[in-house]
């Protein structure tokens, strides 16, 4: 990450070391609209939605279902708290999934599995609310 | 004011040999990126990003706009920062250590109170508070 510049008036550029991709970051990208740039939160939503789908892909198959399709749409909500500044307050996951041998019920419960074994779920309830939505599609 | 970041990925398969992709972002910076769990996992990752180096991305991101802004207020603003950020990811355990790694380019300032302030954008940052549950987070910070 380099970033030239005071934090209003600045910008940033993201990379990752295997060159996955580059981005250019800045502060309006984060708390006001945010045009055309990403910002830590929305990276966050990337990566919970990216931890989520593995784990859940892993919990289908360890009750017997084949995933055939599983769409994870992730929302992080930044807050300002009082006394503490700005906070991450909430991951919310919303999930459909569609896959063979697995009724809606035992869907139901791989995708309470996969919270529970998507380390990053487990990482950010200590300080923020997360919820999972599902929808079964057969 | 609440800010809402929103992402989406599709996976296709399971999760050893299928594969997903980051479809994606509200603000349409980016996407489509390919992850999988190999690229989550092991060392070469085939130009395919993961969770994990995403959560170094925001974290870099963040450490430096934080720290960015801490500068500004004390009436030294940064000419440039370089951050990193390593994520290591321990399969069946999670996140077990994080390494900021920032260099900084900013007049008026002796190296002591760049890192007094680079503890400050570490402990503050809302990603840094997000992530206080990773055991080991480790910052080396020091005037370019």
């Amino acid at each position: 990450m380099a970033w030239e510049g005071s934090l209003s008036r600045g910008t940033g550029v993201a990379r990752a070391g295997k060159g996955a991709f580059e981005l250019p970051i800045d502060l309006p990208s984060r708390i006001g609209d945010p045009g055309a740039k990403t910002s830590p939160e929305e990276l966050l939503a990337a990566a919970h939605a990216g931890c989520y789908a593995t784990s859940l892909a892993g919990a289908v198959a360890k009750a017997g279902g084949t995933v055939e399709h599983l769409d994870v749409r992730c929302t992080v909500t930044m807050d300002e708290v009082e006394d503490r500044g700005h906070l991450i307050v909430s991951s919310e996951l919303d999930v459909r999934g569609r896959a063979d041998g697995i009724d809606a019920d035992g869907f139901g419960r791989a995708a309470q599995a996969a919270d529970e074994g998507c380390s990053f779920s487990a990482l950010i309830r200590a300080s923020a609310a997360v919820s999972v939505k599902t929808t079964f599609e057969s | 004011m609440a800010a809402e970041r929103r992402a989406t990925v599709t996976w296709n398969g399971d999760l050893m040999r299928g594969a997903g992709t980051i479809d994606e972002v509200g603000s349409g910076a980016f996407g489509p990126l390919d992850v999988s769990w190999p690229a989550r996992s092991e060392e070469a990752s085939g130009g395919k990003t993961s969770p994990e180096e995403l959560i170094a991305a925001a974290h870099a991101a963040c450490f430096s706009m934080a720290l960015a802004g801490g500068l500004a207020k004390a009436g030294t603003a940064p000419e440039r920062l370089q951050t990193s950020a390593a994520v290591t990811f321990v399969p069946g355990t999670g996140i077990t250590k994080i390494v900021l790694t920032v260099r900084g380019t900013v007049p008026g300032l002796d190296a002591d109170a760049f890192r007094e302030a680079a503890e400050g954008a570490k402990k503050n940052c809302p990603v840094s508070q997000a992530l206080a549950g990773v055991p080991e987070i480790t910052l080396d910070a020091q005037l370019a």
